[in-house]
Parts: structure tokens; C-alpha cells; sequence
């Protein structure tokens, strides 16, 4: 596999959980312990409960969710997307809580028709053999 | 606790100057801003010693890897109170997306207070040679780990996601906003120092422009330019003695959503829920309703603000801002709201909130010259979005 040139996440002491998880192709999202409220992206503060030490845990979730926007990407302004435009960019509101959103590649191609309420299933682009990202397919109907 | 401002009306713009604004200029954006400042402060009838108070946003608005440099791609508001040879009283930048009206807030909140007598607001901008947002990196590291790896980049996809997710939510078509940007444009060439002087937008050609980040297309976009705006704000009672109208600052609001959201992701509901509470408190500070607005300056730095921004204005209900447009918006119809009669940032260049702001303080003073609004006292100038950014409420002085 030839190495991409598309930025690499620099896990940090934080982030790590997540990306290691990534790799495994498992879609996690920091939780708070002690409301049980999860976020993207993971805070120092809980954005629920405000407590200062939350206790964030990436936790795995279904990676099963909904179509709120989408966009077409038609031009690439970092390294590494030249060959992948144009390409879709779904907003997606997770099944785990009312309003957790995020947002990642619809690996479905331009051409797949699209509605806001579709459903999608996270899956996870393999960019090199050390880290996986996480993106999104739809269900079939 | 009262939410109206305990210094309405007394605090006023006296004087302005605007830079011709030009693509690239030829000159390093810090000497652009300090012949502006001198010049506003020569309009306001005073001298550069006289400034004590300097106050402004140095934000530079790209997402590429440019630089920013003061007096070079930025201009501080120490750095402008220190190459005018002035030590001032009274210094402060505002940090935050709705530049303008944080710093007429910071003004006004200076002059009321006796933190100083005569402040000089301005906003510098600068247009790096090469591509505006593009980014060679190579690493995602702290916020944008959760955004670059999945080919989340910068402020088109940015404003893409909520325009196509109100679109799709009301009906809407992208062929509509043309009205907005044609609008702009239109009203942008009558003015001298815009990039846009003279050069109008047929609808035809705002339709023929390709998508970049579905819906959203070049001219959907206000063009990166160098440019600087500047005004002198002083007590009502100064401006009394000073050679032009005064325009008095109302009221300001600013918005901050507190849903947890990585920076760049706007979700439609995020905007238009906390939205509607930047409006309520704009029109509680300011002691007024809409409907006694006749100078609606609604911002455009990207064209569906503009539906953004009426709708959480409340000049339509939600979804109907797209229909609005179409025949609501014309500021050379006698009954039309003239939200963009001064082109905004999509018909001057990427100005931020100042377009808006300098149209409010020539209208309400009287110093439009030809484009003049007869009949024209209360002004409202938005800047950035209804859930990030802000606005201000001006009225004419006597």
C-alpha cells in the first residue's frame, strides 16, 4: 500500500483511546462518568453536566445513525483528498443520543441518491496500515 | 437584571475612512491601516494625539498555513496606537467570531465608562498570495484530529452542511440565492472603494458558476481582498462639537452557542436556536423592535447568512427567508427591505463585518452622497452568524 498523504490524526493523551479503537474499526465516543452524556469532540469540562472531572471514556457506540446535511467536497485544499474529489461529506446524528453529530465521508460516491432521514453505518477508511478514520455507508433500503 | 443598555444612545461614530480595497495592494497592510486610522481621525475633525482609546479585531480568517503577522497579514490595535507614535489609555482586541460588534461593544463600553474619550476601532484584512484556505499539513493535531483525517477542511464545508441542510429541510432550491448575491453585487458596484466597483453579477452568471462545496459555489463566497475600515467613536456630548452627524450606538448583542461542537461544525438548529436568543437580547438592549429598523444591514460573508439572519431577526418565519428574497430585498424598490444597500461583504470583498457597519454610520449621518436613503434613522449592522457572531443597533444623532 502505497503511504497516504493525507494528515494523520496525532493522537494525544486523550485522543488515543479513540484512534486505537479506529484501528480496530470500532467507532467510540467520549462519555461522561458522571452524567453518562456523550460529546464530539471529547472537552476538558463535561458540555452536559460542567463537571471538571468527567472522566471521559471513549465507549463503543453502534455506529448506526441519520442523514442531517450532506455536501459534496469538489475541491481538495490539504494533501491527499487530490484523487478522492469529489466526494460526499454526510452530517450524521448518531442513534446513541438526540443531537450527537459528526461528520465524515459517505464512502457511497457522488452518485448515490441521498435524503436527509437516511440511514447510515459508520465503516472505516484504511488509509494506512497504522491507522483507520472513520466514515460512513448507507443502509441498504 | 435589566437588559437594556444602561448607555444607550450615548456613546456615537463621529468620523470613518475606508481604504480602497483591492485584491492584493501594493503596500504592507500595516501602512494601508495606519493612513485609514489617520484619515478617519482627520473626518472626526481631530488629531491623532487626541486618540486614547484603540480597539479592534485581529482575526485572520483563513484556514491555510499563512502567517499572522502583525502590521504584515494581521493588524493588532496595539500595534496601530504604536506606529500612530500614541500611547494610549485604553487598548484592546476582541477575540471572537462577530468582530465587528465585539469591537463597537469594546468602544462603546470604553468611551461610556471614561476608559477613554476618543477611541479609533478599526479591522484590517489581508489576502495572502496563494490559495486563501489551502493547508499543506501533514498532521491532525489537537481539534482538527477530529475534522482533517475524515476530509472535513475549512469554512466552505463549513457553511455547506447547514445551507444544504436548510435547502433540503424547506424546500429550497440553490437557484434562489441568487437574489442575495445579485443584490450585493449590485449595490457593491456603485461603490467607489469596492473590489467590486462598476462590476455588477448577472443572475445568469451566478448560475453558471460550478459548485466547490455543493450548494455552495465562488460567488456564494466574499473574495479575499486587503483592505482597512476605521472609525472614531466619542461621547454624545463630544460629538456635539464635531463637523459631522453623530450616529449613536443603541445597543449591541453577541452570540455564543453552547452546544459542544467541534469549531467548524454548524448544525442548522445550532444556528437558528441561539440565534433567536442574540436577536431577542439585540432588541432588549437596544430599547426597539424590528419594525422600527429602516436600515436592516444583514451579513453576507457567505450568502445563506443572509437567510440565517432574517429569519432569526424574525423578518420571516423559519424557511421562508428563501422566498423573501425574491422580490423583498431590492434597495431601489420603495418598499423593500434594503438589507444589503451596502453590498455587504460579497459586493465589496471579504471586509467582514464593516461593509455593514460603515453603510449604517454614511446613511444615518448623511454622508451617502448620491446613494443616499432618504428618511433613514435606525440602523442594525450584523456581522458573522446568529449563534457566533453579533449585532449593532444605531440611530441618528441630531
Amino acid at each position: 500500500m502505497t503511504p497516504s498523504r493525507r494528515p494523520r490524526p496525532v493522537p494525544d493523551e486523550q485522543s488515543a483511546p479513540y484512534w486505537t479503537a479506529a484501528a480496530e474499526h470500532v467507532l467510540t465516543v467520549a462519555r461522561c462518568a458522571r452524567c453518562g452524556r456523550y460529546t464530539i469532540p471529547v472537552d476538558i469540562v463535561c458540555a452536559s453536566c460542567h463537571s471538571t472531572a468527567p472522566g471521559y471514556r471513549f465507549e463503543p457506540v453502534s455506529g448506526h445513525g441519520t442523514v442531517r446535511s450532506w455536501t459534496v467536497i469538489r475541491q481538495s485544499f490539504v494533501p491527499g483528498f487530490e484523487h478522492d474529489v469529489p466526494f460526499v461529506l454526510v452530517d450524521v446524528e448518531l442513534d446513541e443520543q438526540v443531537g450527537l453529530r459528526m461528520i465524515g465521508r459517505l464512502l457511497d460516491g457522488v452518485d448515490a441518491p441521498l435524503h436527509v432521514g437516511d440511514r447510515v453505518t459508520v465503516a472505516f477508511e484504511d488509509v494506512d496500515p497504522e491507522w483507520s478514520v472513520p466514515a460512513f455507508t448507507l443502509d441498504a433500503s | 437584571m435589566s437588559e437594556g443598555f444602561a448607555a444607550r444612545d450615548e456613546v456615537a461614530i463621529v468620523g470613518y475612512a475606508q481604504s480602497a480595497i483591492q485584491r492584493h495592494a501594493d503596500r504592507p497592510l500595516g501602512a494601508l491601516a495606519v493612513d485609514t486610522a489617520l484619515a478617519a481621525i482627520t473626518d472626526a475633525g481631530l488629531t491623532a494625539d487626541q486618540i486614547d482609546g484603540f480597539v479592534g479585531s485581529a482575526l485572520f480568517p483563513t484556514a491555510g498555513a499563512h502567517a499572522a503577522v502583525d502590521g504584515v497579514s494581521i493588524v493588532t490595535p496595539g500595534w496601530l496606537a504604536e506606529h500612530l507614535g500614541v500611547n494610549p489609555r485604553y487598548a484592546s482586541g476582541f477575540q471572537g467570531f462577530g468582530q465587528i460588534p465585539g469591537s463597537v461593544a469594546l468602544a462603546v463600553n470604553a468611551v461610556a465608562s471614561g476608559a477613554a474619550d476618543h477611541v479609533l476601532l478599526h479591522r484590517a484584512l489581508h489576502n495572502p498570495a496563494g490559495r486563501y484556505h489551502a493547508n499543506p499539513m501533514q498532521e491532525a493535531a489537537g481539534a482538527t484530529q477530529w475534522t482533517v483525517p475524515q476530509g472535513f477542511f475549512g469554512p466552505l464545508a463549513m457553511i455547506a452542511l447547514p445551507y444544504n441542510e436548510y435547502l433540503q429541510r424547506y424546500g429550497a432550491s440553490r437557484e434562489a440565492m441568487a437574489a442575495v448575491v445579485v443584490e450585493a453585487r449590485k449595490n457593491g458596484a456603485r461603490i467607489p472603494w469596492s473590489y467590486w466597483h462598476g462590476r455588477p453579477l448577472a443572475t445568469q452568471d451566478y448560475l453558471d458558476e460550478p459548485a466547490i462545496a455543493d450548494p455552495i459555489a465562488r460567488f456564494d463566497c466574499d473574495i479575499p481582498v486587503d483592505g482597512v475600515g476605521a472609525f472614531v467613536l466619542t461621547s454624545a456630548a463630544r460629538a456635539k462639537d464635531l463637523p459631522h452627524r453623530p450616529v449613536h450606538v443603541s445597543g449591541y448583542a453577541l452570540g455564543h452557542s453552547t452546544v459542544r461542537r467541534v469549531m467548524t461544525h454548524w448544525p442548522l438548529d445550532d444556528i437558528m436556536t441561539t440565534g433567536a436568543e442574540t436577536a431577542r437580547r439585540l432588541w432588549a438592549h437596544a430599547g426597539i423592535g424590528r419594525g422600527e429598523v429602516d436600515l436592516p444591514q444583514l451579513y453576507d460573508g457567505f450568502s445563506p447568512l443572509v437567510y440565517f439572519w432574517l429569519e432569526a431577526l424574525g423578518y420571516c418565519g423559519p424557511g421562508e427567508a428563501h422566498e423573501l428574497v425574491q422580490c423583498g430585498i431590492d434597495s431601489d424598490a420603495a418598499d423593500a427591505l434594503p438589507i444589503l444597500s451596502g453590498g455587504g461583504a460579497l459586493g465589496n470583498g471579504r471586509m467582514h463585518g464593516v461593509p455593514q457597519m460603515l453603510e449604517c454610520y454614511l446613511q444615518l449621518s448623511g454622508r451617502a452622497g448620491e446613494r443616499q436613503r432618504p428618511g433613514t434613522s435606525v440602523g442594525l449592522a450584523c456581522h458573522a452568524s446568529p449563534h457566533l457572531g453579533g449585532a449593532v443597533v444605531y440611530r441618528a444623532g441630531s
